[in-house]
């Protein structure tokens, strides 16, 4: 499903070169729920933007269902991104000014859909995360939980078969991450979604099916 | 593609209501000024060509000669033209009613019979039996008024009225009345006919003709009766098409339409950067919004589309209500410029002007375009953004290569815009040089505007670096100053734009300032040494010009009675053609007044200049007319005179800020002996040693005040008319002005709120480590304040550029006219201290609202 071959990622930061990752190749196989975990600076968050077609490798090849999406086009990666991929951020990236329904139906908006069915789509995956009641309320006027219940909500709106979480939990107490966890867990096991999760958090980790650990841009199986 | 704009854009606009409605008026007030100047350009054009299309009739062909007028003896050669079908004589001019304050009545003097075969007068019915209109003719004091001026001002028939003639004040009865049809509908009916003899007396052009009215015979072509006619009349006079004509005179106001068009063009320059500062403020402040539609699929030619829809909504939003806006202004400037334009050109008849949809369309034109191209590139910027902005944390990053860009853009516009000043093709006419010189001026803000974010960086630095050396006691220098420098310095590129903003709006009233100030200098300087009479007469209106009622001659001989006057001099000044286009011809008699007069000369000696002149050596050009027509000193020029074409010689070049379209200057005995005309428009007095100038206008106000409605002016009274003229002239460059004061304004409110917004976290930050409200006001306060500074310094530094460029060289381009240039330095200070008080001002709402940000939810903002 999701294939890295010798990936390498380096920037510019004023007038010295980092390098998030350095050489990375791993398989993660369709409906596998993978947790990258590692040491702040270690490139999880790279790696996450790299599968999700946010960033493109220095080098090394990024393929998704034998597509090489580091190789496609911005408009094709966009496109692939839109209905391939469903992200789930720390700091959750929704609009301040649209409402729940607005907000979860928006990829379905980008995308041309008709309002009526964008509308009901969303309206069906705020009641799958219990948040049917809030569908009119801004982001403003609703908890921690529910709004990273509602960008997963977002996240799902094309059901696609990869779903990328960049800390979910991160900003939510306990039981509210757990419950989370819980949800991305079941989409996971109910819809076959391939799910990569990168976290600092070892019990959310614990619910993946595999544990990649990254150090300094690299493996941590690899690092001699 | 609009359910996006109603979601993201409209809520965006919601949400921030605030800058949204400063954008919006911002697009109100440019549309307004566009629109307002192309409604009051629109009216000076087409009011004198409707007024000529109103009073011409059947005519195809008019011959004539300007003010200078052509000889009656003519006419018959005029009239028996082979291929002439009906000619019909005219005098025309302005007399004012005695008794009713600013009534003038335009008189024309038509020969009745001949007349009705050229325009239909429709007179009321019944009053003008065949028994009336032969009484008409049989009275030389027959007057006809139309109904409306009639009905106005309570003059029925049989009614008399007083004008002021050229031989003084005359009674006339009102034996008929004209129905408001044709010529009689000209200046709102302040019209009225007479017979011929009667109005050349009240006109004093005894033995003269204003126009000749001509239809052709079928069959005829009109070229070819024309070349027969120029024949005919030698360079006496020429023969125009109506449209002619009216082009002919409409061309002494070219300079005046340009420069207004030039205004129009600064507040469109200016409005372009707050439409570019708004939309690009809003693309800084929703990078991490752009980010998440970028992840969420959205495609960069979509959000280049948004942006552009965005700009694109508001401006037309704006450019309706500026329209409507601009219709409103247009009544105001129109009533000023009307005023000037009759001053100094010709009666303006602001009836009879007309606004069409061109108007409405160069405003939406302007309003919608502008605000569409100034959102291109930030738009294009939005596009940019990569999907990777959603996942970021921090809001600063490192730009250095965006500002290395700028700066080089910068320069590179630096240097092309003296380049393109430099090189003016030849060829090129003033209008093109004068266009050519604007569009560098333009490139040279817009050089500058590039390289504000270097020095946004550099001052902000050195600042930065400066102020931290200062003892911990030096308390807000050190602390809060120090703070709104590094925010500064952090994001050159948003405070730049604010800063160049500032910088051009400044630049405009700077360049404006000094344009009025230099122009008001010049002039006060030449008014000093060319009229050095100290009193001045005139009848009618109290400068020389259209509205004054010429006297004849002998009436100079009762003012060198009166106890006092020493000297008496006759200055005409009258409208004529050179080479087709209009010029003016002045005279007086040097020969009366060498010893007393100076004369202000471009180069050579006035006083040698008015000796010569006292012997008809020659005449002397002004600066304009030597440019326009490029002649010197020693070349000959022929005038079409009333006696025929004359060649005269030039002995010099003079200063004359009168007319742009050039002027000659001819003795008096010279000019009466070429145009036999004797009349006077102002009497130039000069006193007895010890007389007083109260005294003697007392005398002559009491004397001949009433009977030839006299204006008794003092030099210093002169001048001060010329200055009400001149800035009477300019009330419109006041509009732009206003816009750019606004303009600046709302810049820096959108600036430092979304400076603001964009830094909530790291104002929740300082909140949280100990910052206190009034620190974190007193920092957003101080950025307000350094903005300020620098955007002041750097409009002066560019105003002063500017408007060095536009008075010595632009301004030359377009009028001839060569200026000495002024530096307003009183302007220069009050600017740079509005800069900083306005900024500050702008910077308290944005203040208040920093310090009033709850620290957790700030912390926590993303």
């Amino acid at each position: 499903m999701i294939r890295l071959i010798d990936v390498r990622k380096s920037y510019t930061q004023g007038e010295s070169e980092v390098i998030a990752l350095a050489g990375v190749s791993l398989e993660i196989a369709r409906g596998e729920f993978a947790a990258v975990m590692g040491p702040s600076g270690s490139g999880k968050s790279t790696l996450l933007h790299l599968v999700g077609g946010l960033d493109r490798p220095s080098a090394g090849d990024v393929l998704v269902d034998g597509k090489i999406i580091s190789q496609m086009d911005d408009d094709a990666v966009t496109l692939f991104r839109r209905k391939n991929v469903g992200f789930i951020f720390q700091f959750f990236n929704l609009l301040p000014t649209l409402t729940a329904i607005e907000n979860a139906a928006l990829p379905l908006v980008l995308d041309g859909r008709s309002e009526r069915e964008a509308n009901a789509r969303a309206e069906a995956l705020l009641a799958r995360v219990d948040l049917a009641a809030r569908r009119d309320h801004l982001p403003e006027q609703l908890s921690g939980g529910e709004i990273q219940r509602l960008a997963i909500a977002r996240a799902l709106v094309f059901d696609p078969p990869i779903l990328l979480a960049d800390e979910p939990t991160g900003n939510l107490d306990s039981k509210t991450g757990a419950a989370v966890l819980e949800t991305i867990r079941a989409i996971n096991r109910d819809a076959g979604s391939t799910v990569v999760m990168v976290t600092h958090d070892h019990d959310a980790a614990a619910r993946s099916d595999r544990v990649i650990h990254l150090r300094d841009g690299r493996l941590a199986e690899e690092i001699p | 593609m609009l359910r996006l704009l109603r979601l993201v854009s409209w809520r965006h606009m919601m949400r921030h209501r605030l800058r949204t409605l400063l954008t919006f008026l911002g697009i109100v007030l440019g549309v307004a000024v566009i629109v307002a100047i192309a409604l009051v350009n629109r009216t000076l054009t087409g009011s004198f060509q409707r007024t000529i299309d109103l009073i011409a009739g059947k005519a195809v062909l008019q011959v004539e000669n300007g003010e200078s007028g052509l000889s009656e003896a003519l006419f018959p050669a005029i009239r028996d033209t082979h291929g002439v079908a009906d000619a019909a004589p005219a005098v025309e001019g302005f007399l004012p009613l005695v008794g009713a304050k600013g009534e003038k009545l335009y008189v024309y003097g038509v020969d009745f019979l001949a007349d009705s075969s050229i325009r239909e007068h429709e007179f009321v019915g019944g009053s003008f039996t065949l028994d009336a209109a032969l009484e008409f003719l049989a009275r030389p004091d027959s007057i006809a008024l139309t109904e409306s001026f009639s009905r106005r001002l309570n003059l029925p028939v049989g009614a008399r009225l007083r004008l002021a003639t050229s031989r003084g004040v005359r009674d006339y009865t009102v034996r008929a009345l004209l129905k408001e049809q044709g010529a009689a509908k000209v200046f709102g009916g302040s019209f009225a006919l007479m017979d011929l003899p009667v109005a050349q007396i009240a006109l004093g052009k005894e033995g003269k003709l204003d126009i000749v009215d001509l239809t052709i015979e079928s069959g005829e072509s009109v070229e070819s009766v024309r070349a027969r006619l120029q024949a005919r009349v030698g360079g006496a006079a020429q023969a125009l098409r109506p449209r002619e004509r009216g082009e002919q005179v409409e061309s002494l106001m070219t300079s005046f339409r340009v420069g207004l068009f030039f205004v129009s063009l600064v507040a469109l320059f200016v409005g372009f950067f707050l439409i570019f500062n708004t939309v690009s403020v809003s693309v800084i402040q929703r990078k991490r919004e752009i980010g998440t539609l970028r992840c969420l699929g959205i495609l960069r030619r979509q959000i280049l589309s948004l942006f552009v829809l965005e700009a694109l909504a508001l401006a037309l939003a704006g450019s309706i209500a500026g329209v409507g806006a601009g219709f409103l202004l247009a009544q105001a400037a129109l009533y000023s410029v009307g005023q000037t334009v009759n001053s100094l050109f010709f009666q303006f008849d602001a009836a009879s002007g007309s606004a069409g949809f061109a108007e409405i369309a160069v405003g939406l034109a302007g309003g919608i375009g502008i605000p569409l191209i100034a959102a291109l590139y930030p738009a294009w910027q939005a596009a940019r953004v990569t999907p990777l902005e959603s996942a970021r944390q921090a809001v600063w990053r490192p730009r250095s290569q965006g500002v290395s860009r700028a700066t080089l853009i910068g320069l590179l516009l630096l240097l092309l815009a003296p380049a393109l000043a430099v090189v003016s093709p030849s060829g090129l006419g003033g209008v093109g040089k004068f266009t050519l010189g604007v569009v560098a001026m333009m490139l040279f803000l817009l050089g500058l505007s590039f390289l504000a974010p270097l020095f946004v960086s550099a001052w902000a630095g050195f600042f930065w670096r400066a102020l931290g050396r200062l003892p911990p006691r030096a308390g807000f220098l050190r602390n809060e100053a120090r703070l709104a420098c590094d925010g500064l310095r952090r994001a050159p590129g948003r405070a730049g734009m604010t800063i160049a903003t500032l910088m051009i709006s400044l630049a405009a009233i700077f360049t404006v300032a000094a344009f009025v100030a230099s122009v008001r200098e010049s002039l006060l300087h030449w008014v000093d040494r060319m009229v050095t009479a100290d009193l001045v007469v005139h009848a009618g209106a109290k400068t020389a010009g259209p509205l004054n009622v010429p006297l004849r001659e002998e009436f100079g001989a009762k003012l060198e009675s009166i106890p006092g006057v020493v000297v008496v001099d006759y200055y005409r000044l009258i409208r004529s053609n050179y080479q087709g286009r209009p010029i003016m011809i002045e005279s007086f008699s040097a020969e009366r007044s060498a010893r007393v007069r100076t004369l202000p000369m471009l180069s050579g000696d006035g006083a040698r200049a008015l000796r010569d002149l006292a012997v008809e050596k020659g005449v002397l050009v002004s600066e304009s007319f030597q440019r326009k027509f490029g002649k010197k000193i020693g070349d000959a020029i022929r005038l079409a005179t009333p006696s025929g074409p004359a060649d005269f010689n030039i002995i010099g070049v003079y200063i004359d800020y009168s007319s742009d379209s050039g002027s000659v200057l001819i003795e008096r005995s010279l000019y009466k002996r070429f145009w036999r005309d004797d009349l006077v428009d102002a009497f130039d007095l000069w006193l007895a040693r010890g007389a007083e100038p109260e005294s003697v206008t007392a005398a002559i106000n009491r004397g001949y005040g009433d009977e030839y409605q006299l204006f008794v002016s003092t030099h210093r009274e002169l001048k001060a008319n010329v200055v009400r003229l001149m800035e009477q002239s300019f009330s419109v460059n006041y509009a732009v002005e206003i816009v750019a004061v606004v303009v600046a304004i709302f810049s820096v409110i959108n600036t430092l709120l979304a400076s603001v917004l964009d830094r909530t976290r790291e104002i929740g930050v300082l909140r949280a480590i100990g910052a206190t409200r009034k620190q974190l006001r007193g920092t957003v306060m101080a950025e307000a304040g350094w903005i300020g500074i620098l955007g002041g310094i750097l409009g002066l530094i560019a105003g002063g550029i500017m408007s060095y460029h536009h008075v010595v060289y632009n301004t030359r381009f377009l009028t001839g006219w060569s200026f000495q240039y002024y530096y307003p330095t009183e302007v220069a200070v009050l600017s740079l201290i509005a800069s900083v008080v306005l900024c500050l001002i702008a910077g308290y709402l944005p203040a208040k609202r920093a310090a009033a940000i709850p620290i957790v939810s700030a912390i926590g903002y993303e």
